[in-house]
């Protein structure tokens, strides 16, 4: 499973993109879904770089492809505007983080990835995230969308 | 409007498929029909064929890695970063029409020539299709192969005898290596043409078995061709629970793929198949005298006469099928001779009847030249095009030519593709230069003969 309730954080403490990359990198840890979480988080900031995963709309996506991560994950996080440097220059509601292994054979969780990145893109689904309070009403949203 | 759009980024995971997802939504509001091919982790989705491009009105990019553009030629096209799409597709599609016209670099002809050498790949169906992937996967490895093995041959047909000489390296690198894995590559590429990825290893497999077997090329495409099938069954019968999918690719499909391939060769198809592949390499290397020029002479026809299409494709594998043996083949020799001669032909023909051309098709005949001593026949399409009855008759009479005479001269090629660059790779060359010389000057007096002159 790509996602589950422990890998729901509501609400996430840490109120910079920093701050919340590293938090959420600590309970994909804890879950096992990653091994070492400097290399994990070093990896998603280096992709940060290279410009920003806030696409807009208050959603940010980080992710990282690298041999830390031993089982792919997503990963949701309620913030409160935080600043992302988005492209749209708002501050960030929602961070969906993912991890993919570097060396990954299979694609359907890059399938589901895409699916979600296309979902993201519709008002509609943004909103239903935006009424979920915790992390089984986030379960249903995405199971709705047909993502789980 | 038609619009199209290429969307891609360097990790492929998300943006690639916002962008789409935001291009798709923006292009439906204003009613235009739009199609988005995605380059992303899972791979190319949605890829535009030839036919998508011809009828669009206009093309964006919205990249952040490089992405094929040569088929985008000719058309209006806008290139931006994917995160431009994400921030206002609206406008990204406003733009796109207004954009100026893309233009390929590189000349005409050339692009003509690649253009249809495109739309052929994509118009060819079924087992035509299937074959020529495993046959275009597979040149590459009997170009490096066949070189390697005739630059041994220069040291003395049997220096490489000698272990640890330079000669025995360049045998080992082309025969040992080069030639040992093309009929796997040809059997696994065709399987990957059926089944997508996991026919390969069972293809290769298969090809591997048909070569203990020595059933040599044709083996190779009866393992192919049911390699791609039997793992097409594989995948519609055997049904695992969800949680157990993920071994289907990697271990049902391989294992039971190949352990059916491989012993049906062994035990039923195996021993025919290498009887006829014998049987054929045995008729084809002992004909000589009228029935060699007589093949010559038809393989010279068959290159001609689609120039690069179907006809011309099945005389060119029959051609470097006759190669496996590893040695110089002759009908290999009659296919390359004939297949450069219409481009040179013709290019000969813009040179010495200047009245009977337009001053496009004499700067066209220069590109020409270089193609078809490049033996690339599709060269000549260009001029067939545009006066098919004259000049299809015309390139068909000295690739024949061409064809039966190399094949009385005996000369002999060990590379299946080249042109002028690989002719140190052929027996007699000197004649075999000849043979070339007379088809092209053939073709060139009879187009001069029979084209009209061009009013001014």
């Amino acid at each position: 499973m790509l996602i589950n309730e422990e890998l729901i954080v509501i609400p996430v403490q840490q109120k910079t993109k920093e701050g919340v990359i590293e938090e959420l990198a600590e309970v994909a840890l804890s879950v096992g879904r990653i091994a070492d979480k400097a290399q994990y988080v070093a990896a998603v900031l280096k992709r940060e770089e290279e410009y920003s995963t806030a696409v807009g709309f208050h959603v940010a996506i980080p992710h990282g492809k690298t041999d830390a991560v031993t089982e792919p994950f997503l990963m949701y996080g309620r913030v409160e505007k935080v600043d992302w440097n988005a492209l749209d220059g708002e501050p960030v509601d929602h961070v969906f983080m993912i991890g993919v292994p570097e060396k990954e054979a299979g694609s359907t969780h890059l399938q589901i990835l895409a699916k979600l990145s296309r979902r993201l893109m519709k008002e509609e689904f943004r909103s239903e995230l935006t009424e979920a309070t915790n992390a089984q009403a986030i379960i249903d949203v995405l199971k709705k969308n047909e993502l789980l | 409007m038609r619009i199209l759009a290429v969307t891609a980024c360097p990790t492929g995971i998300a943006h690639t498929y916002m962008a789409a997802e935001a291009i798709e939504e923006a292009a439906k509001k204003k009613g235009y029909e739009i199609k988005v091919e995605t380059r992303g982790s899972v791979g190319v989705e949605n890829e535009l064929t030839s036919e998508d491009i011809a009828a669009a009105d206009a093309i964006i990019l919205a990249c952040d890695t490089s992405v094929p553009m040569d088929r985008f030629s000719g058309k209006k096209l806008v290139s931006v970063g994917v995160s431009d799409a994400l921030k206002d597709a609206n406008k990204l599609i406003e733009d796109a029409l207004k954009a100026p016209i893309y233009k390929a670099s590189g000349n005409d002809l050339v692009d003509d020539v690649a253009g249809i050498k495109a739309k052929r790949k994509d118009e060819s169906k079924g087992a035509y299709k299937h074959l020529m992937n495993g046959v275009s996967f597979m040149i590459p490895f009997v170009v490096a192969g066949g070189i390697a093995i005739a630059l041994s041959f220069m040291f003395g047909y049997d220096a490489f005898q000698q272990e640890g000489t330079l000669a025995a390296y360049l045998m080992n690198i082309g025969g040992g290596a080069g030639f040992a894995l093309m009929i796997p590559v040809l059997a696994g590429y065709i399987a990957y043409s059926i089944a997508d990825r996991p026919g390969l290893a069972v293809g290769m497999i298969g090809g591997s078995v048909a070569v203990q077997l020595n059933a040599g090329f044709l083996g190779a495409i009866v393992a192919g061709f049911m390699a791609g099938y039997v793992v097409n069954l594989i995948k519609k019968y055997i049904k695992l629970p969800k949680t157990l999918q993920g071994i289907m690719p990697v271990l049902i499909i391989p294992v039971f793929g190949s352990l059916i391939v491989g012993l049906s060769f062994f035990y039923i198809i195996g021993t025919p198949v290498a009887a006829i592949n014998t049987a054929m390499n045995n008729f084809l290397t002992g004909m000589s005298g009228t029935n060699a020029v007589l093949l010559g002479l038809i393989i010279g026809l068959m290159m001609a006469f689609d120039m690069g299409g179907p006809v011309n494709k099945a005389a060119y594998a029959f051609g470097t099928g006759t190669l496996v043996a590893g040695t110089g083949s002759a009908i290999m020799a009659a296919v390359m001779g004939a297949g450069m001669v219409p481009p040179l032909g013709l290019a000969l023909a813009t040179f010495i009847f200047k009245d009977k051309f337009t001053l496009a098709e004499k700067e066209a005949g220069k590109a020409a030249a270089v193609l078809g001593a490049s033996f690339i026949t599709e060269g000549a399409i260009p001029f067939a095009a545009a006066d098919p009855l004259r000049v299809i008759p015309s390139i068909m009479a000295g690739a024949a030519v061409t064809g039966a005479l190399s094949m009385a001269f005996n000369a002999t090629l060990s590379v299946p593709h080249g042109g002028l660059f690989v002719f140190f790779a052929v027996e007699n060359v000197a004649m075999y230069i000849v043979a070339i010389l007379a088809g092209t000057a053939v073709t060139a007096i009879l187009t001069g003969m029979l084209k009209k002159k061009i009013e001014v």
